[in-house]
């Protein structure tokens, strides 16, 4: 279980500037097994937020709990899903996702034999003697994917994992995560700035507000499991539908300098 | 079927013509350059530049008395020390200049300064340390090809994508293993470019030190023929200074191909 205790973050500001407070007083509980979406206007420091989590950041105040043991860096029970992915350009498929387990000591065979487990797992068999250059988008995020896989983490992380990627692609690997996560029932951190993603793969989601964020709500997500496979009708039915449209209301409310009035627009126009 | 395949990937229609006679474009280009020097210097029958053939003939010569070989075997020995040096101080310092911010705060004002002043202003002060022979040469070597390699390789660390060592760091890697697994790879293909340059510069200064102090070595050589007015001697010596400063790019080169054959080929300097 993971506790989140008043955790607040300051950037300093540079060259005179102002300092600037990414997060503000964040209390949250994610339970175990739980797969949680966080999902909030851009730059609301959810990425930041995940970076505490995952011991990449210090915080100022506050405190990030892990099974009661306060984080104070990078753990070999959590792992990370980056959005820019993070392969090593010069190393094979097969390298990449025994990366974790190469820093960790595991001997070659060993970690090979668990690394070929995870790109099965991912649907990447015959692809582990080729270079991160020769695959696609998806390709390479279902690399990232097994990596972090690969550490057997008690915590996923993933930050805006499919947030490069074209829609098809990311609809994809949404159905093989889903699918991947109910097989292993991992505790999820997942960042994305889709209502849609958020809903489709949320046990509950957390609407963070804009800069200095903070919680503003959590909303359940009371869809029916498992979804894999048949994440598509679960993206049509009405509840879906409605969770979808009040996550916007509450993100579209939340930004109303952003939001033109029709009286502005009419100036325009005439 | 190979020659087709080939040829498709040369593309241009001069290079399709230079491959249809068996030979690549670089060998034309020099075999053209042969036969201009060898006509406008029987025609014009100027002192100073006798026809390739002469000078071939007089190439031969000097080789068989076993001037050249004694004299090349010096220069060689003098540029494997001296860029052997010159490698290790300008891959540490500038691994330490690109890892930490204090190091490069303090050096690098002193490393620009020496990169931008002429490298032979400094050849009395090595012919008092070092006296009339190998020393200086070396010293010289040193200082014309350390402080290239200091710089780039101290940029090529620092523009490691902060996104790879982060990864690096979200899977627990200790500094020295983020060193070595993700810092160095990543930014070898930077630091090879230095090295070349280094190497191009290594050969400048093997034969500046030995024309201007040294009393050995290929350049020594050239000076003694220039002083007899023998132009062919001298145009023989540089034909095989030429020789030696292709080779020293050329294994440069390789031992670039190797590390970095990861990089994808239109990235990659050929």
């Amino acid at each position: 279980m993971i506790k989140l205790i008043g955790v607040r973050k300051i950037f300093p500001g540079r060259n005179g500037k102002e300092d600037v407070e990414a997060l503000h007083d964040i209390n949250l509980a994610i339970n175990e097994n739980e797969f949680l979406t966080i999902i909030g206007p851009s730059g609301c420091g959810k990425t930041t937020l995940l970076r505490a989590i995952a011991g990449l950041v210090p915080i100022d105040a506050g405190e990030v709990l892990i099974d009661g043991t306060p984080v104070r860096g990078p753990g070999p029970e959590r792992a990370m899903v980056f959005q820019n992915i993070a392969l090593l350009p010069w190393d094979t498929v097969l390298a990449n996702v025994a990366f974790g387990l190469e820093l960790r000591g595991v001997p070659k065979d060993e970690r090979e034999e668990r690394a070929h487990k995870f790109i099965r797992l991912v649907g990447l068999e015959g692809w582990e003697q080729r270079m991160p250059g020769e695959l696609s988008g998806g390709m390479q995020q279902r690399v990232g994917l097994a990596r972090a896989l690969a550490v057997e983490p008690k915590v996923l992380l993933m930050d805006e994992p499919f947030g490069s990627l074209d829609e098809q692609t990311r609809r994809l690997l949404q159905e093989e995560l889903v699918r991947i996560w109910e097989a292993t029932r991992t505790t999820v951190v997942f960042i994305t700035h889709s209502m849609e993603e958020a809903v489709l793969l949320g046990d509950r989601i957390v609407v963070m507000s804009v800069r200095p964020g903070s919680v503003v709500e959590i909303v359940p997500v009371p869809l029916p499991r498992p979804r894999g496979g048949r994440i598509d009708t679960v993206g049509w039915s009405t509840e879906f539908l409605a969770i979808t449209a009040h996550l916007w209301t509450r993100l579209r409310d939340m930004q109303p300098d952003l939001v033109r009035s029709k009286e502005a627009l009419a100036g325009v126009s005439s | 079927m190979t020659v087709a395949a080939k040829q498709v990937r040369a593309g241009g229609f001069a290079r399709a013509r230079g491959l249809a006679l068996g030979i690549g474009p670089s060998v034309s280009a020099l075999i053209l350059l042969a036969v201009v020097w060898e006509l406008v210097g029987r025609v014009v029958g100027a002192a100073f530049l006798p026809p390739l053939s002469a000078v071939v003939g007089r190439l031969v010569e000097l080789v068989a008395e076993g001037t050249i070989l004694l004299n090349l075997a010096t220069s060689l020995t003098n540029l494997v020390l001296g860029f052997g040096i010159s490698l290790a101080i300008g891959l540490g310092l500038g691994m330490l200049m690109g890892g930490y911010r204090r190091v490069e705060a303090a050096l690098d004002i002193y490393v620009n300064a020496f990169l931008t002043a002429p490298s032979l202003v400094f050849a009395p002060i090595f012919f008092t340390l070092f006296g009339l022979g190998r020393g200086s040469v070396i010293a010289l070597i040193v200082m014309y090809s350390t402080f290239i390699m200091i710089i780039t390789t101290a940029s090529a660390i620092r523009s490691v994508s902060p996104s790879l060592s982060e990864m690096g760091r979200s899977f627990c890697a200790t500094d020295l293993q983020l060193f070595r697994k993700v810092i160095l790879p990543a930014a070898t293909p930077l630091i090879m470019a230095g090295v070349r340059l280094g190497a191009g510069r290594a050969v400048k200064g093997m034969i500046n030190g030995e024309m201007f102090i040294a009393v050995v070595g290929l350049g020594k050589l050239m000076i003694d023929e220039g002083r007899q007015f023998d132009a062919e001697g001298v145009l023989a010596i540089l034909i095989v200074i030429v020789l030696v400063a292709f080779g020293a790019a050329k294994a440069v080169q390789i031992v670039d191909a190797r590390l970095t054959s990861w990089m994808p080929s239109t990235v990659r300097a050929e």
